[in-house]
């Protein structure tokens, strides 16, 4: 464990000197986040302009959402996507090679094995609109609260990492089928509160692309108090989910043809 | 002209053929660009249950489809290659390829959009009079060109930056902030209605939403159209400057 910690804070301090040879795209990357939160929030602002509640919800509860919302996506593009986007292209071209032979455990080098420094403008900014959500909300924050929403934040963490692992694997069995780009759609569908959605896309988006347990759950909890079976079921979910994805990753590896034969 | 036209036909067949071969990536590309309307849809039909913004929300998505444009990736990534000098030597505006695969990708788009379109008009409350939508055709037209214009433009910036991504981004995102997919531009708050009528987001995307769903009153639309048609002239003068700059610019080595 420590061993793979210690590997973790490498890859990001190589990362981290890496981009720093680009430091003009630090401008861009800024300002395109920037664009990116202020257009969240004007969305919010505009639509609570002509309503009181959106499915439940109160402004200042949509906002949290939307800073974890950023948050959840800044940390995925940091660490997950440039990894496993186009993960296919790897597999078929037989690039996984690399990936295995060295002495690490391969699931952790091929999932978080480069990292993306810029994104974590964007987990900074989300952090901001969580804090500028919560100031109204001030006092109806509790200790538990706020813990048991760390909590799920940290399994939605695991989810969000475990759900693109086993997308990914799925190029093992279907290589003709590469689901980033879809995955990034439904993505999408979690800066709103689910309730918005017709119930069929809300059970797609609590048991197929979990937004609702990454996003949804922690800022309810954070907002509206904690309740022991969403801290149970959060922890529950990402534990079987990452364990299925670990299980699923083993079985992809058995079909890996490799790029030699 | 008619040897241009016909060179670009011949492109845009080039690509619907060479897009057939990747039609699963092309399905998750629509996948991707319709998830913003429904997303939408969604939203507003939540917040404002009684005012029906089905029809505005189905019109941009197709509208969205129509005028989907991937310049950043398609003609940036030939500028950063190199392979642009294969386009410079051929007998005809090098930009005719980038308007021929533009053309087919919306064609693919379209096709492969479709089944969503009638989804969505079949559960939604949709509903469209038939001179509104013919009225909403020629800024139809209008956005796609548009659209294609900012698109190719924002995308030039390949010449001086390694951005291209990014600067095609920071445009997208304001197209979803002003263009009427965050929110439609009847509905914005009064203090920036004025402006968000006025820029060119929403004559990309929103303007025929608008028109296609009833949504505009006679003038309102006569001065839509207007200012569709001066950020056409300011946009096809605009990439005729920066690419005349920019191919100055280009460098490109090979065997």
């Amino acid at each position: 464990m420590r061993r793979s910690l210690a590997l973790l804070w490498a890859i990001v301090a190589v990362a981290v000197q890496r981009e720093l040879a680009q430091r003009a795209n630090l401008v861009f990357v800024a300002l395109q986040t920037l664009l990116t939160s202020a257009s969240g929030l004007f969305a919010v602002w505009a639509v609570f302009s002509q309503t009181t509640t959106l499915a439940g919800w109160r402004q200042a509860e949509v906002i949290v959402l939307l800073g974890l919302f950023q948050v959840m996506t800044g940390l995925l593009e940091a660490f997950v996507e440039p990894n496993l986007a186009w993960f296919v292209e790897k597999v078929v071209n037989g690039e996984l090679d690399d990936t295995l032979v060295k002495p690490v455990p391969s699931l952790l080098l091929a999932s978080l094995g480069t990292c993306q420094p810029w994104a974590f403008v964007q987990v900074v900014v989300g952090v901001g609109i969580v804090i500028a959500g919560l100031a109204p909300l001030a006092a109806q924050l509790t200790i538990g609260g706020v813990a048991a929403a760390l909590i799920l934040l940290a399994a939605g963490v695991l989810i969000t990492w475990a759900t693109r692992v086993l997308l990914a694997c799925l190029a093992f069995w279907a290589p003709g089928m590469d689901p980033t780009v879809l995955y990034q759609a439904f993505w999408q569908l979690g800066r709103y509160p689910i309730g918005v959605y017709h119930p069929a896309v809300q059970r797609l988006l609590t048991w197929i692309v979990p937004v609702a347990f990454i996003t949804t759950v922690p800022a309810r909890t954070l907002t509206s108090g904690w309740s022991s079976s969403a801290v149970a079921t959060g922890i529950g979910a990402a534990a079987v989910i990452a364990v299925f994805a670990t299980w699923a990753w083993r079985q992809g590896l058995e079909r890996y043809t490799s790029a030699t034969s | 002209m008619s040897r241009s036209l016909h060179i670009l036909r011949a492109y845009i067949t080039h690509y619907l053929l060479a897009w057939l071969a990747s039609r699963s990536f092309a399905f998750t590309l629509v996948a991707n660009q319709a998830v913003t309307p429904l997303i939408g849809l969604a939203v507003w039909s939540t917040a404002l249950p009684g005012a029906n913004l089905s029809s505005y929300y189905l019109a941009l998505l197709v509208t969205r489809l129509v005028t989907v444009s991937y310049e950043q990736h398609t003609f940036s990534g030939r500028i950063y290659s190199g392979e642009l000098i294969d386009d410079l030597l051929r007998p005809h505006p090098a930009m005719l390829a980038t308007l021929g695969q533009n053309l087919a990708l919306r064609a693919w788009h379209v096709l492969i959009g479709l089944p969503a379109i009638v989804a969505v008009l079949l559960l939604s409350q949709a509903s469209f009079a038939l001179p509104d939508v013919l009225l909403a055709v020629p800024a139809l037209v209008g956005a796609a060109a548009l659209q294609f214009l900012f698109t190719y433009t924002l995308a030039l910036s390949a010449f001086w930056t390694e951005r291209a991504h990014g600067v095609v981004g920071i445009g997208g995102t304001l197209v979803f902030l002003l263009g009427g997919e965050a929110v439609p531009a009847p509905l914005l708050p009064d203090a920036i209605r004025p402006l968000g009528v006025a820029l060119p987001f929403r004559a990309m995307h929103g303007f025929p939403a608008e028109i296609a769903a009833g949504l505009l009153a006679p003038d309102a639309m006569l001065v839509g159209y207007g200012w569709q048609l001066l950020w056409l002239a300011v946009f096809a003068i605009g990439a005729a400057l920066v690419w005349r700059g920019g191919v100055r610019r280009f460098m490109a080595v090979g065997g």
